[in-house]
């Protein structure tokens, strides 16, 4: 070596930062085609960012105003109308609190009209003091003004819908439980409608001396009834918001007790599970852009063949060519990362939008940085894991190539394939690496080993065989093609033969496009047969219209008017609830049992009702039902038995408010049908047992669908106070929840279809050069280009009609398998499968020509000179 | 010094044995111009390849300086080729997206420490490019990327240059230009030159001439060897 010579060096790696030169060198030679992979990773990140900067700022809200959130500080839910005993034993707890506070709000379902339209509707009623309420954010009015203000007298707030169904405005007179109320106002907002739970129709709130003035409700009635109590600024020393809870719970025994900062646990529960299940839909998106990316990658690195042998044969070490293509795909992932998150920020905002009304509160969205570094950092741990197996074929790149093509082929045969198998063993070990890994990701998204388990061995799953009927249906139509391709229009031939086209990845296209097709149509079939199910469960035999909280002095009167109402198909069935506690189960006090896990609800506001014969829809699974009427004797339904560990033979004692204490023994077990009347009350006793008890009673009915509304005006005048519930009403109602549910996931599924597409667009462009040359030679040999545009048009199609079929096949076993664990019927829906198929079609169509844009306009001698 | 002990190379094409050399033994001193000619198929390429650690023999042992470079794995090879071996294809093997300095950079880059810019260009001022240094390959004529390929050889002044048919695909004038770089480097600085070729005046330009035919040298002489066909050639002429 000459002296004065460079510095070889030993440790023979090429640096980091010269490896991200020749990287970055690399990358600007062709960012047409690394534009598409990095969209291929903007997809993925941008859906999970969404997701999870939307749950984010969801529990962010739910913690910051977690005190407006149940307006109190403690909040304290019973079932029936608080008695003089329990205003007494709450006045103890607040004794102990110098300067708390507490009033009860009253939540129930109604029925209210705006006159001179008789039509009433059903309302989530709900009587608050407003001098208390709340005690924790404001209800927001329109127009503004205070909650006392509006609330004084006879006056009502509604929900816009309930002005909008009504076609009322304010300032009118609503009806309610026989009384006339003024519409005061709009209520915008209402600080703990969260607490309140999905309503069944849009809110009235009134004061809680109104409510009492209108009579709804009667002993017995179907309400809840919250006690919201607030703190002292100062609490008293060794006070807290914990041991007033307890002593809380110790003094209401039979009540819900939530403090501030639990919030609501079932919306947050909800919240986590929804947020995991979409989650995991944004990671098959993600999954999908990382496949593409890594398609991408290989076939870049096949083009990049000669360069790569060039590398080799000037001195680049395998692992030198490795740290530049990581540093690459690590680039492209990273700005894919950026431009996802970015994107990710505008679905977050979108999102309240496609959750509608699903969503209770209003979410102040924050910039949600967790999700966002979340976001990153699995769509930059996806794509690098999905492209290190291409990647490390470049250590089987022989500089050779340099001096001449021929090199070594493996024989043939099974001894060929183990020895092809044996040479990438390095690859697939990293592939079973990958399937784990992606199994953590999902674990991680969802918080669950199970499930993040069982999503990486599905999706694995899935992808395999997608791709393997991908590759059967392309080897089917090339085994057809050379049957009959002479008999083919040349447009068409040559459409068809250049699915087979070198360097097309035609399979893989199929499997990540079909895998889109497959999650949309699923989740819309899913949802079809849901509906369906709901639709045909509501037979002429079963009631459609429900009746609750019939006093007992109106039930001869409600009979009569059903039996004088046209339109009737099934007669009235009316049952008596009445609220009772249980005082011992098998000789033990149920005191004593409250430290094994019983639901303590059930045992303290049991439902119990009479009946000499086993109620309508209510088929008898063990025991036997008793003749005597005045047996000391119970049926439960199964599940509250099983709940309460007791069976036939079994002995409580249950204590009721008018004729004490019932030593009574299990005779029967039963199961409800869930469609009649008896479903909701959980023990039935002799009628000799219960008759002297004040009742509320529960009827259900069919009527002609016509005939509902006339009936509804007629008994509504009739008894105002009586709640009708119309199940076409209510199956209106879980249509339209399932139809934002469904909304939500497929707008989220949608972004499978357009990693799909990307990944379409991105094998279009990585044989850019060819289909140039294809072009220039056509033309050369007098093609127009109209004959141009078909014959790619054609080839196009076909591959996005075959990812329809791909992805139509499997969303309808998909779903077939859902439905069959669900027991719901299945049915073949050929429009929506004819739908898929054209419009992924079309899809496919548009999205070659945009990848393959300028294509028609090139001149031929352009892109022959550069060969 | 290399030094060549019965390489044979074979390739496997499913069960087709296809045997390119069929052993050869040949050892080249430090500083030594050698020409290798044959016909096309002889094994010329492949033995420039072996000799320079670009493929494996299928038999048989080839050390350069000492080192055996028939059985080294492939991280140690890379690491002799970058830094004791320069080559020059016949079709030039420049990278079409790295611009003339660029490519003349590559193996500084991968092989050495420090800034290469000064000395690569440098070395395409020698070499007559000093005012296309930006210009990509597409935008050079042959001759010229070859020039550049000769400065990328040259880069990291290895002990060894290999050159595979490097005037073959020029003019003459721009033939013998590169000739001249190659011959100079070989004489100013000592570097051993191995060299393919048809070219018969290139070859006579060659300390010695080895001649292959079938895979088997059929003739290793030095050019001014009596009654070598290449002596009584100079001496006609």
């Amino acid at each position: 070596m000459a002296d004065g010579g460079p510095i070889l060096r030993n440790n023979r790696a090429l640096s980091w930062k010269r490896a991200a030169a020749i990287a970055w060198r690399d990358l600007k030679s062709a960012p047409g085609k690394f534009g598409f992979v990095v969209l291929s990773v903007a997809v993925g990140v941008a859906a999970l960012v969404g997701v999870r900067g939307f749950s984010e700022s969801f529990r962010k809200t739910l913690s910051t105003e977690a005190r407006s959130l149940i307006a109190g500080d403690l909040s304290a839910r019973i079932f029936h109308a608080p008695t003089a005993e329990d205003d007494k034993k709450v006045g103890t707890v607040k004794r102990n609190l110098p300067g708390s506070r507490s009033t009860w709000v009253t939540e129930t379902l109604s029925m209210a009209s705006v006159p001179p339209d008789p039509v009433p509707v059903l309302v989530a009623l709900k009587g608050v003091d407003p001098a208390e309420y709340p005690y924790y954010g404001k209800a927001n009015l329109e127009p503004d003004m205070s909650l006392q203000q509006a609330l004084e007298g006879d006056s009502a707030v509604v929900a816009e819908e309930f002005l909008i169904r009504l076609n009322a405005q304010v300032g009118q007179t609503l009806r309610l439980g026989g009384r006339s109320f003024r519409i005061a106002a709009v209520l915008r907002q209402e600080p703990d409608r969260i607490s309140a739970g999905a309503g069944m129709g849009p809110r009235v709130m009134i004061s809680s001396a109104a409510l009492a003035r209108t009579g709804i409700l009667g002993p017995g009635s179907r309400a809840s009834h919250r006690l919201l109590l607030k703190l002292p600024e100062k609490l008293p020393p060794a006070v807290n918001s914990v041991t007033v809870r307890k002593q809380l719970e110790e003094t209401l025994g039979d009540a819900q007790v939530i403090d501030y900062r639990e919030g609501n646990p079932a919306l947050t529960e909800g919240l986590d599970r929804a947020t995991a299940i979409l989650s995991l839909i944004c990671l098959v998106a993600m999954v999908l852009g990382a496949i593409g990316v890594a398609m991408a990658m290989h076939a870049h690195l096949e083009q990049r063949m000669d360069m790569l042998a060039i590398l080799k044969a000037v001195g680049a070490g395998s692992p030198d060519l490795l740290r530049i293509f990581l540093l690459q795909t690590l680039g492209l992932g990273f700005a894919g990362g950026v431009l996802g998150v970015a994107a990710g920020l505008g679905v977050m905002e979108a999102l309240p939008v496609v959750f509608g009304k699903l969503i209770p509160v209003h979410i102040t969205l924050e910039f949600p940085w967790r999700s966002l570094l979340a976001g990153m950092g699995t769509g930059l741990l996806t794509t690098l894991l999905f492209c290190l197996p291409p990647l490390l074929d470049v250590r089987g790149i022989r500089p050779v190539l340099v001096l001449r093509r021929l090199v070594e082929q493996p024989a043939n045969g099974i001894g060929g394939w183990f020895a092809r198998v044996w040479k990438r063993r390095l690859q697939l070990g990293l592939s079973v690496a990958v399937v784990l890994a992606l199994g953590g990701i999902a674990w991680g998204l969802s918080d669950s080993a199970v499930i993040g388990t069982s999503f990486a061995l599905g999706l694995a799953g899935v992808l395999l065989v997608l791709l393997v009927l991908a590759a059967v249906m392309l080897r089917a139509i090339r085994f057809l093609l050379n049957r009959v391709r002479l008999h083919l229009p040349s447009f068409l031939r040559q459409g068809l033969a250049n699915l087979y086209r070198p360097g097309n990845q035609s399979a893989p296209v199929l499997a990540a496009l079909g895998t889109g097709v497959m999650l949309i149509l699923a989740v819309y079939l899913m949802q079809s047969s849901l509906l369906r199910e709901l639709r045909e469960t509501a037979s002429p035999t079963l009631p459609n219209v429900f009746l609750i909280d019939v006093q007992t002095d109106e039930v001869a009167g409600v009979k009569a008017f059903f039996q004088h109402q046209a339109g009737v198909t099934q007669a009235l069935d009316l049952m008596p609830a009445v609220t009772g506690r249980f005082v011992s189960l098998n000789g033990k006090a149920v005191a004593q049992l409250k430290d094994k896990h019983y639901p303590r609800y059930l045992l303290e506001t049991a439902e119990l009702s009479w009946s000499d014969a086993p109620p309508a829809g209510d088929k008898i699974t063990q025991g036997k039902w008793w003749t005597d009427g005045g047996a000391h004797e119970i049926a439960m339904g199964e599940g509250a038995a099983r709940r309460l560990e007791l069976g036939v033979g079994s002995e409580v004692e249950i204590e009721t408010a008018t004729s004490g204490v019932h030593k009574l023994k299990v005779a029967a077990l039963y199961k409800a049908d869930g469609e009649h009347v008896g479903a909701r009350i959980p023990f039935v006793l002799p009628s000799g047992q219960l008759k002297n008890d004040v009742a509320t009673w529960y009827g259900g009915v069919h009527l002609d669908p016509k005939q509902i509304p006339a009936m509804e005006r007629a008994f509504f005048l009739a008894y105002p106070t009586v709640t009708v519930i119309n199940i076409a009403d209510i199956l209106t109602r879980i249509e339209t929840v399932v139809d934002q549910i469904t909304v939500v996931i497929r707008f989220l599924a949608g972004f499978s279809i357009l990693a799909g597409l990307t990944i379409l667009a991105s094998s279009i462009a990585s044989t850019r050069f060819r289909r140039m040359r294809e072009a220039v030679v056509l033309k050369t040999l007098g093609a127009t280009r109209m004959r141009i545009v078909r014959t790619f048009s054609v080839e196009f199609s076909v591959l996005g009609l075959l990812a329809g079929v791909v992805g139509v096949v499997f969303a309808n076993l998909l779903t077939q398998l859902i439905l069959h664990r669900l027991k719901i019927g299945y049915h073949l829906e050929w429009p929506a499968a004819v739908v898929s198929l054209i419009g992924t079609a079309v899809l496919a169509t548009a999205t070659g020509w945009i990848a393959s844009y300028r294509i028609l306009g090139l001149r031929p001698l352009e892109v022959l000179r550069e060969e | 010094m290399i030094d060549v002990r019965d390489a044979q190379k074979w390739i496997q094409n499913g069960a087709r044995r296809v045997d390119i050399l069929k052993g050869i033994s040949l050892t080249i001193p430090a500083g030594q111009f050698v020409a290798i000619v044959g016909a096309s198929g002889s094994g010329k390429s492949t033995l420039l390849g072996l000799l320079a650690g670009l493929d494996s023999p299928s038999a048989g042992e080839i050390w350069l300086d000492g080192i055996p470079i028939h059985n080294l794995a492939e991280a140690q090879l890379s690491s002799v080729r970058g830094q004791k071996i320069g080559f020059v294809f016949q079709s030039y093997q420049l990278i079409p997206t790295l611009t003339a300095l660029e490519n003349v950079l590559l193996p500084f880059e991968l092989n050495a420490d420090g800034n290469g810019v000064q000395k690569a260009r440098r070395l395409l001022e020698e070499v007559g490019l000093g005012e296309r240094t930006d210009h990509y390959p597409v935008q050079l004529s042959g001759g010229e990327q070859q020039r550049v390929a000769l400065a990328r050889a040259f880069v990291v002044d290895p002990p060894i240059v290999m050159a595979d048919e490097p005037t073959g695909n020029l003019d003459s004038t721009n033939g013998r230009l590169v000739l001249d770089l190659l011959l100079g480097r070989n004489k100013r600085e000592g570097t051993t030159l191995v060299l393919v070729t048809h070219d018969a005046e290139v070859a006579s330009r060659a300390d010695r001439k080895i001649v292959l035919k079938d895979g088997r040298v059929v003739e290793d002489t030095l050019p001014y060897e009596t009654g070598s066909p290449m002596a009584e050639q100079v001496s006609n002429g």
